[in-house]
């Protein structure tokens, strides 16, 4: 393999950000290696913006390090031409049309691409002569997205990508995310739809508090809970062959770490005792239940 | 650089208020003043000069630029613009440069119908080099304002002390002179570069005395860059 090929496209090292006395990020090390989908998760207020905009070199770092393609995200001449970066927040001159607007921030970012193809992506070619103050919210960030991408850039920063749009929408952007991504592109995602993070990242990192909690594939950071099986029983019902627990509502809670076995070991019980297990619910553990043990295990 | 400045100048063209601050305003006061000179007879030509020339830099270039830095700051255009590979020093060029080379054409277009309506100037070169230390100047002022205001509304009132500072200091220079209070009129900001131009109309001061003035002006360059240094915000207080 050659060294380009081994080089992490972002490094981050021992990063802190810090507001007067407020500490946003403490110590955030992390790696996203080229080809990567890396999500950066968090709850409100975890420093995830703090971090994103200091990777983005938007933000100057308080101590630490960060390198993207090598170079300090601060040296946008050499960093910003193979970088597309999605906003959070619009930031379009409202009295410029749409077409108008992709073309201007293409050209700055010195790639080259078609200005119809993009609004073609994102549909919004029927918009292309409309001032950006017309635009809806969703299509302002579908406006953000076509920008973002213009001329395929090897790294792409999506804050928040489909925060306000439709279904339609989103199946679109992340039909050319997919499409970089099979072009070699890195993509870097922050989003509050744990679900699209579950489903597409290949490593996520969670924050909170300014720190990186858990890292690592969907699976790691799940394996690190038990799976749940759910039911109700009626009041007649023999004693169950598992530890459970009875919620508020009266559902029993059965958390296990070998879901397949445990779930066939109750089907059987209920099977050879005729018992009906009511509002049966088994699933591994999500992406959200990781989530809300950060806040669970803040507050023991 | 010349993208932004482009668009910028697509902007200013489609902004009827920015429109009207920038070409109309101007135009019309410094018509008035020629109006006035046809009536009042010994009327200094070098003061009318002085202050048609702060009339326009001050309101067309420099409560322009103002309004413009902190209306794309608000947006967040200004970030926009840092996400891509283009510098801040030429963010900030290619966002001041229409505004800037209109308010230049602006004075040429108002000195020259000056010079054929009355006289000509005797030192023309010295005007050039004045005008153009004062467009430095303001721009530099412009951007040290910026950075203490928030919004485009929020620019009405802080371009408000050196708009007026700077057009009083200009009237009070052309129109006394500079035998009394010398030193202070000259190191008002403004007052050294609206004497430079008195001279340049008027003539009969040695050109290496007209061109010290320059230095003042260009002092109030350097503090203005300084201030902007420290006070200019890319995005918008959070």
């Amino acid at each position: 393999m050659s060294s380009t090929a081994t080089t992490p496209v972002i490094d981050v090292e021992r990063l802190n950000v810090e507001y007067g006395d407020f500490h946003a990020v403490k110590d955030l090390s992390f790696q996203v290696q080229r080809g990567e989908l890396y999500a950066l998760l968090g709850t409100n207020g975890a420093g995830k913006t703090s971090a994103l905009e200091t990777v983005e070199g938007h933000r100057a770092a308080s101590s630490g390090t960060v390198r993207v393609f090598g170079q300090s995200p601060r040296d946008r001449a050499a960093v910003r031409p193979r970088t597309g970066i999605m906003l959070q927040e619009s930031g379009f001159s409202p009295d410029l049309t749409v077409a108008e607007s992709v073309r201007l921030i293409g050209r700055l970012t010195q790639r080259t691409d078609r200005v119809e193809r993009l609004l073609d992506i994102v549909d919004l070619t029927s918009k292309a002569g409309i001032k950006v103050s017309q635009l809806s919210g969703g299509e302002k960030r579908r406006l953000d997205f076509a920008t973002a991408v213009y001329g395929s850039p090897e790294l792409v920063f999506l804050d928040e990508p489909t925060t306000g749009l439709d279904i339609q929408s989103r199946d679109h952007l992340w039909h050319e995310v997919d499409r970089l991504r099979e072009d070699g592109s890195t993509i870097v995602l922050t989003t509050h739809y744990l679900e699209e993070a579950q489903q597409r990242a290949d490593r996520i990192g969670l924050m909170h508090r300014g720190v990186f909690h858990r890292e690592g594939t969907v699976s790691e950071l799940t394996r690190t809970l038990p799976a749940t099986v759910r039911f109700s029983l009626p009041s007649s019902a023999p004693d169950l062959p598992l530890p459970a627990t009875r919620e508020s509502d009266g559902t029993f809670l059965v958390e296990t770490t070998s879901l397949q076995k445990d779930l066939h070991v109750l089907l059987n019980w209920a099977q050879d005792r005729a018992v009906e297990l009511r509002e049966l619910q088994a699933g591994p553990t999500r992406l959200d239940d990781v989530f809300r043990s950060i806040g669970s295990e803040q507050n023991a | 650089m010349f993208a932004i400045a482009q668009s910028e100048l697509i902007q200013v063209f489609r902004n009827r208020l920015v429109l009207v601050t920038m070409l109309i305003v101007p135009a019309a006061s410094s018509a008035f003043y020629m109006y006035l000179h046809d009536r009042i007879p010994g009327l200094d030509l070098g003061a009318v000069a002085a202050v048609l020339m702060f009339l326009v830099v001050a309101m067309g270039l420099y409560t322009t630029a103002v309004t413009t830095l902190a209306s794309r700051r608000q947006n967040l255009f200004l970030k926009r613009l840092r996400s891509t590979a283009v510098d801040d020093t030429r963010i900030l060029s290619g966002l001041l440069l229409p505004v800037t080379a209109i308010t230049i054409v602006q004075v040429a277009v108002i000195l020259t119908v000056l010079s054929v309506v009355a006289d000509p100037p005797a030192e023309l070169l010295l005007l050039v080099a004045a005008v153009l230390a004062t467009v430095i100047m303001m721009l530099g002022l412009a951007l040290a304002t910026a950075g203490v205001t928030n919004s485009p509304e929020h620019a009405q009132v802080t371009t408000l002390p050196i708009l007026v500072g700077v057009l009083a200091v200009s009237g009070w220079v052309g129109f006394s002179g500079t035998e009394e209070f010398s030193l202070v009129k000259r190191i008002l900001p403004g007052g050294s570069a609206a004497e430079l131009v008195v001279n340049a109309w008027n003539g009969g001061v040695a050109f290496a005395d007209s061109l010290v003035l320059l230095a003042p002006t260009l002092a109030w360059v350097v503090v203005a860059v300084v201030l902007a240094t420290r006070v200019f915000r890319w995005e918008p207080r959070r």
